[in-house]
């Protein structure tokens, strides 16, 4: 595990929701996040079943404002034309947040990640470019993964999350387990996939929700490296 | 539950959405009179019938104006304020009223 | 010994049967074993057995058997170890179950309660309210006893907590009720595209099909071909034994599993609901082996059970003749049939019956059933001529029977009660005696019985119609489907009523009420549905009305001598059947909020405390303390050295844009358009009346970035008004909320700068950083803002980091605080240390209603300003005179009476004059400190006052000045 610099550790937003299950811990973009669980032959059931993974170290930056969408352009970032969609391109998810605020997200993959965007991002100042404010992100961020997920889902979320209903490249915002989240539907390494996005201050309570619905329903807690098993440094 | 169609996120349940009072078109402060004022920031008629109303949709923080008949709980039309057939906001004189360009905002 | 007759009742394997022959059940009811099939209700496995005795009512403790066998029959509630109130006519045998009547004292056979029977004409409705309420004094007396006697069931304190899932649905089309019209009905939809979901409460598909066969095969071979077709569709998901619960706006509607809550959110609703069959009204009609029509059929083919082995039918319908058909292929002895119309002769099944040797009585009715010696079951029927134009019947002529039992069969009562919950308008239809929708909300379809057709061929076709309507209404182009209007004989009788002078002539089997009783209530003035039902509480049973409702409507009618219609319906409320508590909680969502210290707090023994969704530390307990004890130290800490708080909680807000200062000074009471690039000011929020709303810090950290702190339980809310305005002033503003997304850290105390100065790069010196300073710089490497606040010290600073860092930070701050003995305080310390300030906190020291100027705030309002949002209602305001304002108070020294507790009052000669808002015991000031309001002519420095406490002792308070204490 590499630490970008000499600066600390920080801790996931779920860190707290995971002392009683004492995973092995690795640090990623200077965060630690929990591995792996149970080793891969367990994982890898609940990954088809229900499994529910932390990936709050995922690179994320935030921006808003009236001029956030051509200021991306005009970094040569992807951006999803419609509100309320996201793209995905070359290694980040670009999620466009009503019409004008957007969430761009590093995806783990080490070999085509894009550094450069999110080195290029982190020299933002807003002082320099009016209509653009940067948003201070610190999400909780989960993938949701298996054949049970839209069973979780119809429990923690009143919308209809199918695929007859929301579309391929559309995001919610809406209500999981009573609290405002993000949610879209993508593909994974080939498979379908849910992603979540919560306040990084109700990660906690989000993890421990969803696993309690996972275990019910006979998936449960996945470390990040069953996902990026292989594309893993 | 019923559905409430927020214009930047469509048709949601309404837990997912907090009220904020009747729209009321403020008088101006300049030069109404105590009683107008007062009225303005006191008295609803609670008379039944279609109103303009605050919502917030949490989930993305979208206030817009719902038109309501309060008799039926019929919803007749949903939208951001100043971009649907509504009245303009010209009581403040001072700042850049009518600027449109913050319409889009969300959380 | 039993009176039960333990006859066997089990009939030879009928063709659809729901019963697995092949596996046995085993179980007890009331200490004795029985066994039963899969697929036994307890009610069809106990009466296959010939046990007939299942429960006592609820008022007399009347035996009662067997009544509709479509869970309403609410007399016959078991309990099995912890569940109580089992319907047994509907729940499905379990292997094991271990059954107990409720409602019985010694047993449902002796039961001892049964002596009330035989007093019940002391007992008539309305007795408890006249007998027990005057004189009021002793009605705590009473009450004992009536509470004893009322309610079914044991409450098991030790019950489980069973929560099940709440889900949600969606779907095209919800057909509610999966007869002849409702898989009609899902059938056409779905074979039209359309996705539907298909709910029955029973446990099998088919409604009447399965049991309504009048001794022949039609029904069944219907219901096959449906049968057949529901298999060859895929787009309709069934739910049986499930109810559809109530309906909800916008098509909600909640279907009750035994697994839990399904929310269907449908876009068309189609209720095929059908109708619960009516009971005719006469003297002992509760008597066990007297029972609906439907429900002896339903004995007969779901579960093969014969329901009599020599029985009397009493019909007023064509219905009642189907009835006895069923009952002769069942090979019961059908003595006779009563048939209570006068054109009985025109049925098309008189000739069949009468072929088949049953005798017909036309214009007759049953007047009374005998019981048997034991009063446990029927022994005989005396029958008489009948005027069912009058209600009158001749009993000079009345013939007795011999039977043990009676099916009847008098009219239908729709199940209407989502229809109602909908909105649905009815009108009264008098060629079927019934109450059918006269207009339906939009996307709401009826079908069948419940929609007023009984015609076999026309109810399926009824559900084609109603699926079409609901494709129309989709926006499908289908063909309009038509219906035709009921033809012939009614389906229910106008007034299956018969009197009897010694009455127990049953209305309402939950309740026991009988006729006379309505006749009653009448008298009394209760001649209105609603307080009718009120008064004999008929309908308010656990069956909600289902079988006695339509009766009672037809028997006040009559009293008033006015048409059906007129008299009207009561509501019927969600949820259609009683739900359990652990299906209506579903799991709990109790989201709360932690910051990324929160595992320090918890491994410093942190005693949380809730603050909106938030968890926060409010003390950190020492062993040996008390809870007073320790904040008093924690306060100490910070008066004598350093302390550290987390305060990530607060509400952190940017504000950015050329226009943010403008709008800070449209939102806010204070001036931010002229504030420099690294200071602080103070920012108060009112709302549209003047009235205080939140307080907070606005930090300028670049020409078009200001950062306001705002408290943590109006963070929300706060931010949420910002950006109403915003879009109201149309502003060039950016409001990013960033409460989550930064930690912040207050640490405070004389020693606070060494404490931090060991961490940053900037010179915090008094002159280069004094109070009201903010600035961003570098801690650990990460970005961090430092604020220099004065909130509960004069020397402290506010730490704002990005939350990931927080925890590191904080760490930092206690190894680098050791040797000053750096300690954490909790919000409980921080309200003492504030208060010793005397700096007052909004919603703590303010209410719904303080302005400014009761808090002596003037200072933070600019009101020679263009505009901020409560300056004209304070302008109004300040012209009025005050009644009330803050004062900072102090106790004497030495005072050791009883302590002042917030808001105990400030007395002036017997008159309230305010109240204390906040008080505490002050390790720095050594006295007792508080603020209070109190009538502004008190309000002189050094005047005294007095607080009444709550042992009602008066302390008089001393006004002074603050801070309390002599700061540094």
């Amino acid at each position: 595990m590499s630490t970008i610099n000499q600066r600390p550790v920080s801790n996931t937003p779920i860190a707290y929701g995971l002392m009683s299950l004492s995973p092995t811990m690795g640090v990623i973009n200077g965060m630690e996040v929990a591995l792996e669980f149970e080793g891969a032959l367990i994982e890898g059931n609940r990954k088809s079943i229900l499994g529910v993974t932390d990936v709050s170290c995922f690179a994320s930056f935030g921006i808003k404002g009236t001029e956030a969408a051509s200021w991306l352009m005009s970094q040569s970032i992807q951006i999803p034309m419609n509100r309320n969609t996201w793209v995905e391109h070359e290694g980040y998810l670009v999620l466009r947040l009503g019409g004008s605020e957007f969430l761009i997200e590093g995806q783990y993959s080490e070999d085509q990640y894009s550094h450069e965007i999110f080195e290029k991002l982190a020299r933002f100042n807003q002082a320099t470019v009016a209509g653009v404010y940067k948003v201070q992100r610190a999400d909780a961020a989960f993938i949701l993964s298996g054949s049970e997920v839209l069973n979780m889902l119809s429990e923690l979320c009143m919308l209809d999350l199918r695929d007859s209903a929301l579309a391929s490249n559309t995001l919610v915002m809406t209500q999981l387990a009573s609290i405002s989240a993000i949610l879209l539907r993508h593909q994974l390494n080939g498979e379908q996939v849910y992603r979540v996005w919560c306040d990084g201050t109700y990660g906690a309570y989000m993890w421990n929700m969803l696993l309690e619905v996972a275990r019910e329903l006979g998936g449960g807690a996945v470390g990040l490296a069953s996902h990026f098993r292989g594309t893993h440094k | 539950m019923k559905l409430l169609n927020c214009p930047m996120n469509g048709l949601r349940p309404l837990g997912e959405f907090i009220y904020g009072g009747e729209y009321r078109e403020m008088p101006n402060p300049n030069n109404s009179s105590d009683l107008e004022w007062a009225s303005y920031v006191h008295y609803r008629d609670n008379a039944p019938g279609v109103k303009k109303e605050w919502w917030f949709h949490s989930p993305s923080g979208t206030w817009f104006i719902a038109e309501r008949n309060t008799l039926s709980d019929e919803v007749l039309n949903t939208y951001l304020f100043g971009k649907a057939p509504f009245p303009k906001n010209e009581n403040l004189s001072d700042g850049k009223l009518g600027d449109e360009k913050n319409t889009e905002l969300s959380a | 010994m039993s009176y039960q007759n333990k006859d066997n009742m089990r009939l030879a394997k009928k063709i659809g049967e729901w019963i697995d022959r092949d596996k046995v059940i085993k179980f007890s009811f009331e200490g004795e074993d029985y066994t039963g099939y899969e697929g036994d209700t307890i009610t069809s496995a106990l009466w296959a057995n010939g046990v007939k005795v299942l429960g006592r009512s609820f008022k007399y403790h009347r035996a009662r058997g067997v009544l509709s066998l479509a869970n309403h029959d609410v007399n016959i509630l078991v309990t099995d170890g912890v569940d109580t109130n089992i319907r047994a006519d509907v729940v499905t045998l379990q292997s094991g179950m271990t059954l107990k009547v409720v409602n019985t004292e010694g047993g449902v056979v002796n039961d001892k309660k049964k002596i009330i029977d035989s007093i019940s004409a002391l007992l008539p409705v309305g007795f408890y309210y006249k007998a027990f309420h005057s004189p009021a004094v002793l009605f705590p007396f009473w009450e004992k006893f009536i509470r004893k006697a009322a309610g079914l069931g044991v409450v098991n304190f030790n019950y489980p907590r069973i929560t099940q899932r709440k889900l949600n649905a969606y779907c095209d089309v919800l057909v509610i009720g999966a007869g002849p019209s409702g898989l009609s009905a899902a059938l056409m939809a779905a074979s039209n595209g359309l996705e539907v979901i298909l709910v029955d409460e029973n446990q099998q598909l088919g409604g009447s099909l399965v049991y309504d066969r009048a001794g022949g095969n039609a029904a069944k071979e219907m219901l096959d071909e449906l049968s057949v077709k529901m298999a060859e569709t895929p787009n309709i998901k069934v739910y049986t034994g499930s109810y559809a619960a109530g309906y909800y706006a916008d098509h909600m509607v909640p279907i009750v599993t035994a697994k839990g809550i399904t929310k269907v959110r449908a876009k068309t609703v189609i209720a095929a609901t059908g109708a619960f069959e009516q009971p005719p009204v006469f003297r002992h009609n509760d008597l066990p082996g007297v029972m609906l029509g439907s429900a002896a059929q339903r004995l007969i083919y779901r579960y093969g059970v014969k329901p009599f082995n020599t029985c009397v039918v009493v019909t007023a319908n064509a219905h009642g003749y189907r009835v006895a058909l069923d009952l002769l292929n069942a090979g019961c002895t059908v003595v006779a049939l009563v048939d209570m119309r006068a054109e009985a002769d025109r049925d098309q099944y008189v000739g069949e019956l009468a072929r088949k040797g049953v005798k017909i009585y036309s214009s007759y009715c049953v007047y009374e059933a005998l019981p048997s010696k034991s009063k446990l079951g029927v022994r005989g029927v005396t029958i008489c001529p009948f005027d069912e134009k009058n209600g009158t019947s001749n009993t000079a002529n009345s013939i007795t029977l011999d039977c043990d039992g009676i099916a009847m069969s008098a009219g239908w009562a729709p199940a209407a009660a989502l229809l109602y919950q909908s909105g649905m308008g009815v009108r009264f239809d008098n060629d079927i005696q019934q109450f059918v929708p006269n207009s339906l909300p939009n996307g709401i379809f009826a079908a069948g019985k419940v929609n007023g057709v009984y015609n076999i061929k026309q109810r399926g076709l009824d559900g084609m119609r109603a699926a079409a309507a609901a494709l129309q209404y989709l926006g499908k182009s289908v063909e309009t489907i038509n219906v035709d209007h009921h033809q012939g004989a009614s389906p229910s009788h106008f007034y299956p009523i018969v009197m009897h002078p010694k009455g127990k002539n049953f209305v309402d089997f939950d309740e026991d009420i009988a006729v006379k009783d309505f006749i009653n209530a009448a008298q009394e003035g209760f001649d209105n549905i609603e307080l009718m039902k009120r008064f004999t509480t008929v309908g308010m049973g656990p069956s909600q009305g289902k079988h006695s409702n339509m009766n009672a409507i037809r028997i006040l009618a009559k009293i008033r001598n006015l048409p059906v219609e007129k008299i009207g319906t009561t509501t019927a409320r969600p949820f259609f059947h009683p739900t359990p508590f652990g299906h209506l909680g579903g799991r709990s969502f109790h989201a709360h909020r932690l910051t990324t210290i929160h595992m320090w707090h918890k491994a410093a023994n942190a005693v949380f405390v809730d603050v909106g969704a938030w968890s926060r530390p409010a003390y950190y307990q020492k062993s040996g303390l008390s809870r007073i004890e320790t904040l008093q130290q924690e306060a100490i800490a910070v008066r004598q050295s350093v302390g550290i708080i987390d305060g990530g909680t607060l509400g952190k807000i940017e504000v950015c844009g050329p226009d943010a200062g403008l709008f800070l000074e449209r939102f806010y009471t204070g001036k931010y358009i002229d504030q420099k690039v690294g200071t602080t000011r103070y920012a108060l929020m009112l709302d549209e009346s003047g009235v205080i709303v939140d307080d907070g810090i606005a930090s300028r950290l670049a020409e078009q970035l200001f950062y306001l702190t705002v408290s943590t339980s109006n963070a929300a809310a706060v931010y949420r008004e910002m950006q109403r305005w915003l879009q109201i002033w149309q502003l060039n503003v950016g409001l990013v909320n960033v409460t989550g997304a930064y930690g912040l850290i207050n640490i405070a105390g004389p020693k606070s700068r060494d404490v931090l100065a060991k961490l940053v790069d900037i010179e915090l010196s008094e002159a280069n950083f004094p109070i009201g300073s903010a600035l961003e710089t570098q801690i650990l490497g990460f970005s961090a803002r430092i604020i220099r606040v004065g909130f509960v010290a004069n020397l402290a600073y506010e730490i704002h980091m990005p939350s990931a860092q927080a925890l590191n930070a904080w760490k930092a701050l206690m190894q680098s605080g050791v040797k000053e003995g750096i300690r954490p305080f909790g919000t409980d310390t921080q309200r003492l240390l504030r208060l010793e300030l005397g700096h007052h906190m909004p919603g703590y020291d303010t209410d719904g209603l303080t302005i400014p100027y009761e808090v002596g705030a003037e200072h933070a309002l600019a009101m020679d300003k263009p505009f901020f949002v409560g300056q004209r209602s304070l302008q109004i305001i300040a012209k009025k005179p005050r009644n009330k304002i803050l004062v900072s108070f102090v106790l004497p020294l030495d005072y050791s009476s009883e302590m002042p507790q917030d808001c105990n009052l400030v007395i002036d000669d017997g008159v309230i004059k305010g109240r204390v808002t906040s008080v505490s015991y002050s390790p720095a000031a050594k006295c007792v400190i508080g603020l209070a309001y109190v009538h502004p002519t008190q309000n002189q420095l050094g005047a005294t006052f007095e607080i009444r406490t709550d042992n009602g002792s008066l302390a008089k308070a001393t006004i002074v000045k603050t801070p309390f204490f002599n700061a540094e």
